[in-house]
This record gives C-alpha cells, sequence and structure tokens, in this order.
C-alpha cells in the first residue's frame, strides 16, 4: 500500500479533475441554462391567445410593464383611475435584447408571474408571445370586439395573427418621405414621388452637394424602411411553422439595384439613425424615405436641426404600382395577459383602453402618431402648434394617409430580420463595399435562422 | 481533495517517504468533516445540474436517444461558435502565459518595496471585477469617450461597429481577459516563486547559474503545477464565455452574432427556440470539452500529484 499502482494514481487524477471542473463551472458563473430549466413548454394554455384555463382574478389589483418612454402613459393612467391599485414595472427597452423572453419561458415553467400588461419593447416580441409555446398574449377580437373597430385595419396590421387580434397598437409609424425643404428651394428641386425618381436625385445631389446624403442603412429598421416598402419577402408569415423568405424574387432585386447606384454615388449613408455620430450626418440629410416619428425623434430632438426645413410628404412608390405601399418602423405594441380573469382582467382592459385612445397619454404625452383613429387629430393639431415642420398641413395629411399605405404579406417573426441586417449587411457597407455584396449572406442567414425556429421555408407564397 | 478518499483503509505503517493518500482513523473522520461542506456544495451545484443535464441531454421523441446532439450539432453556427473560442484561446492564452510569467519573474526579482509595489500596480485591474471592470472596457472601445482614442483614429474607426468588428473580436476579447485576470495570476504564481526553497536557489548560483538559467532550468519546473493550474482555469473561462460577447453583441446592435459562443447558442436554444434539450446537449458536449482538456492539461502539468 505504500505506493499507488499508476492505475490507481490515474483514476484518483480523474476523479480530481473531475471535481475540479465541476467547480471550476460552477464558480465561473456558468449559465448553462440547460442546468436551471426543465422543458419550457406551453403553460398547458389552449392555444391561440385563448383564456388560460387556470387563469387568476387578483380582485383587481393590476401589474403592468413598460419601457421609460411608455412610463408616462401607466402614470397618466395611475391618475386617472386612482381606484384601480397598479403595480408598474420598468423593463429595459433593448431592441434585440432576449432576457424579456427568457423570463416569460421560466413564468411558463412557474405557472405565475405574468405582467397582467405590457408593452413590447420591440414589436418582434409579439411573435414570441403569441407562439404556442408562450402562447401569453390574449385574443382581444372577442373582448374588445366594439373597441378594436376603432382603428383602420392597416394600423392594428402587427396584431392581426392568424385571424385573430392579439395585441393593440400604440402608435402609427408609416415610413412618410422626409426631405428638408430649404435646401430643395436653395437647390431648386423637387421632392420625388416615385424610388426611380429618388434614385435619381439622389445621386444628382450627391454629385452636385457632395456630403449631402438621401438615406440612412446602417440601422435595424433599414431594412423595414427599403426591403418592406418594395415587397421583398422577408417576413413573410404563411403559418406558426411556414415562412416565405425568397431574396432573389424581383420586388428584391429592384430595391437592392437602387441602393447599390445610390451606394456607388455615395447618396446613401452607412451609418445606423441611432447611431453617435449619425448627429453629425443628419444634418447633411437631403431627403429620405422615414418614419412618421423621425420628425419630432430625430430631427427636432436628436440632430437638431433648426425648425422650418424638414418637412414629409407622401411615400414615395414604384413606377409600376399604382397605389403604392410603404414600409413602417416599429409602432409600438400593447399586450394582455391570457392568465387572468374577472376584475384583474376588466381593469387590465381598461388600462389598455386608456393607453392606446385616452388624450391624456396619446395626445398630451406621447411624441408617436396615434394609431387608434379617434385621437389622431387632436395630436395632428397639437404638432400644429409647435410650428416645427416647413409644411405642417402636408406633413400632417402625409402621416395619416401612409398609415394605410403600408404594404401587406409582413409579420414579426421569431427571427429578427432587423438583428439579421445588422449583423450581415451592415459590416459590409461599413467597409466601403454595396449592399449586393452582402445579399448573398443576408437571404442565407434569413433562412438558416428561420430554420432553427422551426419554420418551413419556402419559396414562393400562397 | 476529493471525497474517494475517507473510504482507505488506515495504515499504521511509518511514514514512507512520499506521501500518503490513507489517513488513520480520526484523520479520517477530520478529513470527512472538512470535505463535507464542499461535498455538499459539490452534489447540489456540480453533481445534480450535471446530471439533470445529461438526461434533458438524452431524451429524444421516444425514449432516449441522440437527436438533441444531431440538432445542436447540425446548426449553422455550432462550428462557428467553436470556431470564435479556439481564435480568441490562440489570442488570449500565449499572451496570458508569457505575459503573467514574464511579469510574476520581474515582480519576484525585484525584492524589496518595489517588487510589492509593482505588484499592487498589477492586481489593480483584476480588482474591478466582473461586470464593473466590463463596462469600463466598452468606453475604452467607443471611439470618442476612450482615453486610447488616438489609438482607434490610428486605425482610422471612428464607431464603436468599427472598433467591434467580429474579426478583431478574439483580440478585444484577449485584451479584456487579460487586464482583467493577469493581476491575480500574478499574485498566485508570485506565491508559488515564493515558495522556492533558498537553498535551491543559492546552490544553483553556486553552479553558476545566470538569471536566465535559473528562471529556465529551476524556477519555471518547479512552478510548473501553478501554470497548469492557470492553463486550466483559464481555457474553462474561455470555453464557457457568455457574458461579454452577448454584451458586445447589444451594444453593436448585432453586428456581434447573439451566437458567437457555444454558451450562447445553447442560450438561444434554450430561451429563443425554448429548446431545452438541445441546450443541454450543448452544455454537455462544453463539458465533455472541458473535461478532456482539463485531463489533458492536470497529467501533463503533475497539477495534482505529489511527487516532488
Amino acid at each position: 500500500m505504500s505506493s499507488l499502482s499508476r492505475h490507481q494514481v490515474l483514476a484518483r487524477l480523474l476523479a480530481g479533475s473531475v471535481a475540479a471542473m465541476l467547480l471550476v463551472s460552477a464558480c465561473s458563473g456558468s449559465t448553462t441554462p440547460a442546468t436551471k430549466a426543465p422543458g419550457a413548454s406551453a403553460s398547458g394554455a389552449p392555444a391561440g391567445g385563448q383564456e388560460d384555463p387556470k387563469a387568476t382574478d387578483s380582485g383587481g389589483k393590476i401589474m403592468v410593464w413598460v419601457d421609460a418612454p411608455r412610463q408616462p402613459a401607466a402614470e397618466a393612467f395611475q391618475k386617472a383611475y386612482p381606484d384601480i391599485p397598479i403595480e408598474i414595472n420598468a423593463i429595459a427597452g433593448n431592441v434585440g435584447s432576449t432576457d424579456l423572453q427568457q423570463k416569460f419561458a421560466l413564468f411558463n415553467q412557474a405557472g405565475s408571474g405574468w405582467p397582467d400588461a405590457i408593452f413590447f419593447p420591440s414589436n418582434d416580441d409579439i411573435a414570441w408571445a403569441t407562439s404556442a409555446k408562450i402562447n401569453y398574449a390574449r385574443d382581444l377580437s372577442g373582448i374588445l370586439k366594439d373597441y378594436l373597430s376603432g382603428y383602420t385595419a392597416a394600423n392594428n396590421a402587427p396584431c392581426n395573427i392568424d385571424n385573430t387580434v392579439r395585441c393593440a397598437r400604440n402608435d402609427s409609424a408609416p415610413d412618410v418621405f422626409w426631405y428638408n425643404a430649404k435646401l430643395f428651394k436653395d437647390w431648386g428641386y423637387t421632392p420625388p414621388t416615385t424610388w426611380e425618381d429618388y434614385q435619381t436625385l439622389g445621386i444628382k445631389i450627391a454629385t452636385e452637394h457632395p456630403g449631402y446624403v438621401s438615406g440612412f442603412l446602417g440601422d435595424a429598421y433599414a431594412p423595414d424602411r427599403y426591403l418592406w416598402a418594395s415587397g421583398c419577402p422577408t417576413n413573410d408569415r404563411l403559418s406558426e411553422t411556414k415562412a416565405h423568405i425568397n431574396t432573389s424574387d424581383p420586388l428584391c432585386k429592384r430595391v437592392v439595384d437602387l441602393i447599390d447606384k445610390m451606394v456607388a454615388a455615395k447618396a446613401l449613408s452607412p451609418v445606423g439613425i441611432f447611431d453617435p455620430n449619425a448627429a453629425q450626418v443628419g444634418p447633411k440629410l437631403a431627403m429620405s424615405p422615414g418614419a412618421v416619428w423621425w420628425g419630432n425623434y430625430l430631427f427636432r430632438d436628436t440632430w437638431k436641426i433648426p425648425a422650418g426645413q424638414m418637412t414629409a410628404t407622401a411615400p414615395i412608390h414604384w413606377s409600376s404600382e399604382n397605389p403604392g405601399f410603404t414600409g413602417d418602423e416599429g409602432g409600438g405594441l400593447w399586450g394582455v395577459s391570457s392568465h387572468i380573469k374577472g376584475k384583474q382582467l376588466d381593469n387590465t382592459l381598461t388600462f389598455i383602453k386608456f393607453v392606446t385612445s385616452d388624450p391624456r397619454w396619446q395626445v398630451e404625452l406621447s411624441t408617436g402618431l396615434p394609431a387608434y383613429t379617434a385621437p389622431q387629430q387632436a395630436w395632428l393639431d397639437k404638432g400644429a402648434k409647435d410650428g416645427y415642420f416647413n409644411d405642417y398641413p402636408t406633413t400632417a395629411a402625409a402621416m395619416v394617409a401612409a398609415g394605410n399605405a403600408v404594404r401587406g404579406n409582413h409579420y414579426y417573426m421569431l427571427y429578427n430580420t432587423g438583428g439579421i441586417w445588422s449583423k450581415t449587411v451592415t459590416p459590409v457597407l461599413t467597409s466601403g463595399k454595396d449592399l449586393s455584396a452582402a445579399w448573398d449572406a443576408f437571404g442565407t442567414q434569413l433562412v438558416n435562422e428561420a430554420k432553427t425556429f422551426g419554420y418551413e421555408v419556402v419559396a414562393t407564397g400562397n | 481533495m476529493t471525497a474517494t478518499m475517507i473510504g482507505e483503509p488506515a495504515i499504521a505503517r511509518p511514514a514512507p517517504r512520499r506521501r500518503r493518500f490513507g489517513l488513520p482513523g480520526t484523520e479520517s473522520r477530520g478529513a470527512a468533516i472538512l470535505v463535507m461542506p464542499f461535498v455538499l456544495l459539490l452534489i447540489v451545484a456540480g453533481i445534480i445540474p450535471t446530471g439533470y443535464a445529461l438526461i434533458q441531454s438524452l431524451q429524444a421523441a421516444q425514449g432516449f436517444g441522440f437527436d438533441n446532439f444531431a440538432r445542436i450539432v447540425g446548426d449553422f453556427r455550432f462550428v462557428d461558435t467553436f470556431l470564435h473560442i479556439f481564435l480568441t484561446l490562440l489570442v488570449w492564452l500565449p499572451i496570458m502565459m508569457v505575459g503573467v510569467v514574464g511579469l510574476s519573474l520581474l515582480v519576484y526579482s525585484s525584492p524589496g518595496r518595489f517588487g510589492s509595489t509593482m505588484r499592487f500596480f498589477y492586481y489593480i485591474p483584476g480588482a474591478l471585477a466582473g461586470v464593473a471592470n466590463f463596462m469600463l472596457w466598452l468606453f475604452i472601445l467607443n471611439p470618442g469617450q476612450s482615453p486610447i482614442d488616438f489609438l482607434w483614429n490610428g486605425f482610422g474607426f471612428t464607431t464603436l461597429n468599427q472598433v467591434a468588428q467580429p474579426g478583431q473580436l478574439p483580440i478585444i476579447l484577449a485584451a479584456m481577459l487579460f487586464f482583467q485576470g493577469a493581476g491575480t495570476w500574478l499574485v498566485i504564481v508570485n506565491g508559488g516563486l515564493n515558495g522556492i526553497p533558498d537553498e535551491v536557489l543559492e546552490a544553483a548560483v553556486v553552479d553558476g547559474a545566470g538569471p536566465v538559467a535559473m528562471a529556465w532550468t529551476i524556477m519555471l519546473p518547479i512552478i510548473r503545477p501553478w501554470l497548469g493550474y492557470m492553463l486550466l482555469l483559464n481555457v474553462a473561462y474561455g470555453f464557457q464565455l457568455f457574458i461579454e460577447p452577448l454584451v458586445m453583441s447589444q451594444v453593436t446592435h448585432g453586428q456581434i452574432s447573439p451566437q458567437w459562443s457555444p454558451n450562447q447558442l445553447s442560450y438561444t436554444y434554450a430561451y429563443q427556440i425554448l429548446d431545452t434539450g438541445a441546450a443541454a446537449a450543448m452544455s454537455v458536449i462544453l463539458l465533455l470539452i472541458s473535461l478532456g482538456l482539463g485531463l489533458w492539461i492536470v497529467l501533463r502539468s503533475g497539477l495534482f500529484s505529489d511527487e516532488r
């Protein structure tokens, strides 16, 4: 026994190193999820956003989750309905962040913890919130039938999933056509009405006035602005398990060609609208398709472009299409839990109606154009007094009309098209190459990610 | 020390020259009491979760099978995630090993106040632990906010996204991990150097060894187990990289893939694709790799060996 055989030494070493490795993995903050969570399965609720048979009633108290910009909405509700006890939880508003979904997967396992109402920080969130596995967002089509008729069909389209209405839209965010009216007057240009004219004029501006740009490509909304508007099938949801993706479709090719030509002429900037250095490029924006919220949020508050310059007109369209269609950049969504009933549900619905249409939030505090029709005019009237835009009546009319011109067959999916764009396209554009150089990688990544989420990918719709 | 030693028969022979694994009865009880808290923790935080992951990973549509492994290995990002880790380790480990050993020898051979002052300075970045250190790095990497702005300008980088391009991430991570860990390891390796008996060093000097020969032929072989331990823990950390690339992905708005490291891919399967089986399979694969590498390092460096 005084000396150990080689075999015994090896056995001890093995045991010792196993223990060491386990200790290492335990100490280094291992986040290996499988060691925490059993199979995330549906909570037992019936599919399609119907009420969970195990739904509970708090007797009235509600809990809502909002991101920072929507905090004032919840506080306005609290003030307007002091008799409804409410708990307001702030959530991080990072687009592309996954911890929110993680929380819901864990709530489903625990069978409790869901908020009664939530503002989804990213519109893509509605895809998992309505998926069969999470099945959080309630179908509102029955319980809010009359109220929902106050939306135009296009303005609540992101919530219409498989003949159910799984959310209520906060604001309308269609792309209008923005241009700097002062520059256009000085230079003697008229704003384009078609994408073809946009391309020609953009190249002309870049040639005659170097440094001035006609659009931004580096942010996650760029595919919404350009690809969605053109009808390029990236997000065509045929069913919960079937997606139509085809980046070699002619509807993609035409917009890729347009972007390539404008990039070659330095008419489009590879910067993203939210990049810190966009504030330097921003004031050199001559024109661009862009969401309704660009006006106040980007031009006035972030880039500090002086009043009386920027103005919007009707969205541009492809000359072969009449009437034309436009893209859409966000326009937040409110969801209601399928796990509540009774007084708790009633109060939550009161909350949803307030935050989507009550002027105390939608007109007085919200920066976005209300998606609900009733408060829209009051919001526009308030903007008229502001006097920021060069031609307000045209801007206001363009905003309302564009909301009903958003192209269909485009849904929020479990894969994140904007994120895939940021990963595959933005670095290539930043390095000085054109969109074609990244296009195959973008298409491949879209299809591959869609498949990992369980979609069957088909190349043609219908 | 492991629990397997407890049941060894007690031997009452005069102590041989090498240490024995078996202990007398009373010592054995004492050892059992000392090792108990660790064994409990090991069961709760190590063995149960690992066993659970193993079972989860082997659950197939019908009974047990390797379906989950097939799905995760078949993911189009699977190979890339390991490639990313290998690249990072390739850059990081040599810098780490050479840097720490070099600095340790310098600190060791600068006795007195200067040496201990330098040791303290090297330790400072490591004291800024975890998240705080990482937030600091975000400032350092962002041109415009960075104190090393001149460096980024020299490369022609003006935005964070230009600095944090996917191809450059292994270098960035290597720098991050080096400054985060080097100070702590310096203290540990220094401890190893301090443990070398003076007689050995004096004998070497008498035999005519210069500083280089002394470091190379005397000190390094003696502290080899410490270096093996350092390599082991750093390799394990490298394979478990998670929060660093995750935050880099978020601050670059997705330019760095959200599935950059194996752990992130596992996380995506667990909480986005909601496929816990495949996520567990990835954990098991990582465990096997870490175990294999760990074992290799342990055997090569004599980390747990008592022969000296």
